[in-house]
């Protein structure tokens, strides 16, 4: 029978270094370093909902931040106007999130390859305009503020290092949620539409159901990133939940890399980090974030998890010859 | 050319039946008054020159495109008008003329999904009844030492047709369409091409085998149906076909002075 990859294969270890190293981080750096980490985590989780649309399902997106601010405002109007426990509120948000991704894309997805995505940011402009004009919902442009903290029951999480380990133990989760829907039948059921459509739908796979449960998983990841958000900044208003954000989550997975979890958080910590880094830079920043972004996707089309992944095969097989092709030609 | 005299022809129950099935591209009719009936344990071969229509009837099987007139029934059950999914969960299982197997994932990822299909038709079987099933599917085709985490792209065009045909006959079909496994393989792989039909003929598979080397076509078949653009030009058993002289015109031309 099959083999899969042993428990300590090298991405099994990277993920490990990755969680020690998040968990000792807080120890280590400023109150404000833990905050750019806790909202680069955020990013982390709708990056990771473009993963499953995207990477796994091969559908562009252009309103994952859109969904995003959708989960904001679910909590922030759960919170301020019933006073719902924020547990409660942030199940409405995923849950919430997700029917409303899903009922959507039981009409976009009528639309086949990229006309999808082009009706995705009509749905981003439109989601836009809806939080900074309706008065009476969003609150308009001046948003919503007085957003209470996360907690349950007696215990409150108002410190930002508290708040940074809720959005890890969240973004664990979700990395762990999106690991085993890779190894189901239904994440293999995307990869397959994302490969081709026809031969998917040939293997008995119904792509339009398909593709619209990824997109409400999505949903689910954007809606529970907002409830966060929600609790990590106390006020939300229209000006964070923009179509430039959607393109940059599809930057970020471009530059990390679309055939794994880790390309999400590689690109995520890297565009979000590197300005605070080189903020002296001041303007140049962007001309060489522009033309780095360029240069990458020509040198490492697979962005820099599938390259480094290529690189390790390379060298694995190299040191490892399996020397078990026995066919001519 | 020997004629494997099997079991063929015998009055069994059809499995899939294609009842004057018409498909026309514009001016162009790709498929005109073709039926076809295809019986439990059997191959047929569809024969044709280029361009003769094999590939439209797959693809009219299958769903992936669909009929303008005619009717298509499996196991008496009208599928017209069915999505190709569905009809895919109904036991017709398909391979490409090229590989399409998902290019971006691993070789086990690949396998599992024939294995998906196999569930959603049947979730009652047990997972040993699989493994059992695909030990001697990769033990017959030569796979069974690849490291199944590699990617696709490690795999020669062989190998690929290969794994397509397993990845098939693994999720257990009613009607196993082959749209020309051997093109482009080698003798070894063409034997192991073989083999793979021969469990599926085991599975009480319906084979439907599109090819064009005659010597396999001739050696596997049991019956065989000839197409010349678009139209049924012969049907019979491999010997007949052989003889038939119409068959000997579409396929090399009117003689020389004949």
């Amino acid at each position: 029978m099959i083999k899969r990859k042993n428990l300590f294969s090298a991405a099994n270890i990277a993920w490990l270094f990755v969680i020690v190293l998040a968990i000792m981080l807080p120890f280590t750096v400023s109150g404000y370093m833990v905050r750019v980490l806790s909202t680069t985590m955020i990013t982390y989780m709708c990056v990771l909902s473009l993963y499953v649309l995207f990477g796994m399902c091969g559908q562009s997106s252009f309103v994952q931040c859109g969904l995003w601010g959708v989960g904001a405002y679910i909590t922030a109007l759960l919170t301020t106007r019933l006073g719902a426990p924020p547990l409660l509120a942030m199940l409405g948000s995923m849950v919430g999130t997700a029917l409303f991704a899903f009922l959507i894309g039981l009409v976009l997805f009528r639309l086949k390859r990229y006309y999808f995505a082009f009706s995705t940011i009509g749905l981003m402009m439109v989601l836009n305009g809806l939080f900074q004009n309706w008065k009476e919902g969003t609150g308009g442009a001046l948003g919503i503020s007085d957003i209470p903290p996360f907690g349950v029951g007696p215990f409150q999480i108002s410190s930002g290092q508290g708040n940074y380990y809720l959005i890890l133990f969240f973004a664990a989760c979700a990395t762990l949620l999106i690991w085993a829907l890779y190894r189901s039948s239904l994440g293999r059921s995307f990869m397959a539409i994302r490969d081709n459509e026809t031969a998917a739908n040939c293997m008995g796979v119904n792509s339009l159901i398909s593709k619209d449960i990824a997109f409400g998983i999505s949903g689910a990841l954007c809606g529970v990133a907002g409830a966060l958000f929600s609790f990590l900044s106390g006020y939300i208003s229209s000006t964070s939940f923009t179509l430039p954000t959607s393109q940059l989550y599809l930057v970020i997975i471009m530059l990390g890399g679309t055939a794994s979890p880790g390309g999400a958080l590689i690109g995520s910590f890297i565009i979000t980090l590197l300005p605070e880094w080189f903020r002296p830079l001041k303007d140049y920043m962007q001309l060489i974030y522009g033309l780095g972004i360029m240069g990458l996707m020509i040198v490492l089309p697979e962005g820099l998890v599938g390259g480094g992944k290529d690189l390790y095969d390379k060298f694995r097989r190299k040191r490892r010859p399996t020397g078990k092709k026995s066919f001519e030609a | 050319m020997i004629n494997s005299e099997g079991n063929a022809g015998q009055p069994a129950k059809k499995v899939l039946k294609l009842d004057k099935v018409c498909k026309r591209f514009g001016g162009v009719v790709a498929a005109n008054d073709i039926s076809i009936e295809l019986f439990p344990g059997e191959v047929l071969g569809l024969i044709g020159p280029n361009g003769a229509g094999k590939s439209t009837i797959i693809n009219l099987i299958t769903g992936v495109y669909q009929v303008n007139d005619g009717k298509i029934f499996i196991e008496g059950k009208d599928i017209t008008k069915a999505p190709a999914h569905t009809r895919a969960r109904e036991g017709i299982t398909r391979t490409f003329q090229h590989p399409h197997l998902l290019q971006r994932s691993d070789i086990a990822t690949n396998i599992f999904l024939g294995m998906d299909l196999a569930r959603k038709k049947d979730n009652k079987m047990q997972t040993g009844e699989y493994k059992e099933l695909l030990d001697r599917l990769l033990q017959v085709s030569g796979l069974d030492d690849l490291d199944f985490d590699d990617g696709i792209g490690r795999l020669s065009y062989g190998e690929q047709k290969l794994l397509e045909t397993v990845r098939a006959i693994l999720s257990r079909p009613k009607v196993l369409l082959l749209d020309e496994p051997a093109a482009g393989l080698n003798q070894r792989e063409l034997e192991k091409i073989k083999a793979l039909v021969r469990i599926a003929l085991d599975m009480d598979a319906a084979v439907l085998f599109i090819e064009h080397r005659m010597d396999l076509v001739m050696s596997i078949c049991h019956r065989i149906t000839v197409l010349n653009f678009g139209n049924l030009i012969a049907e019979g058993t491999p010997a007949e076909i052989q003889e038939n002289p119409v068959v000997i015109e579409a396929y090399l031309g009117r003689k020389r002075g004949a």
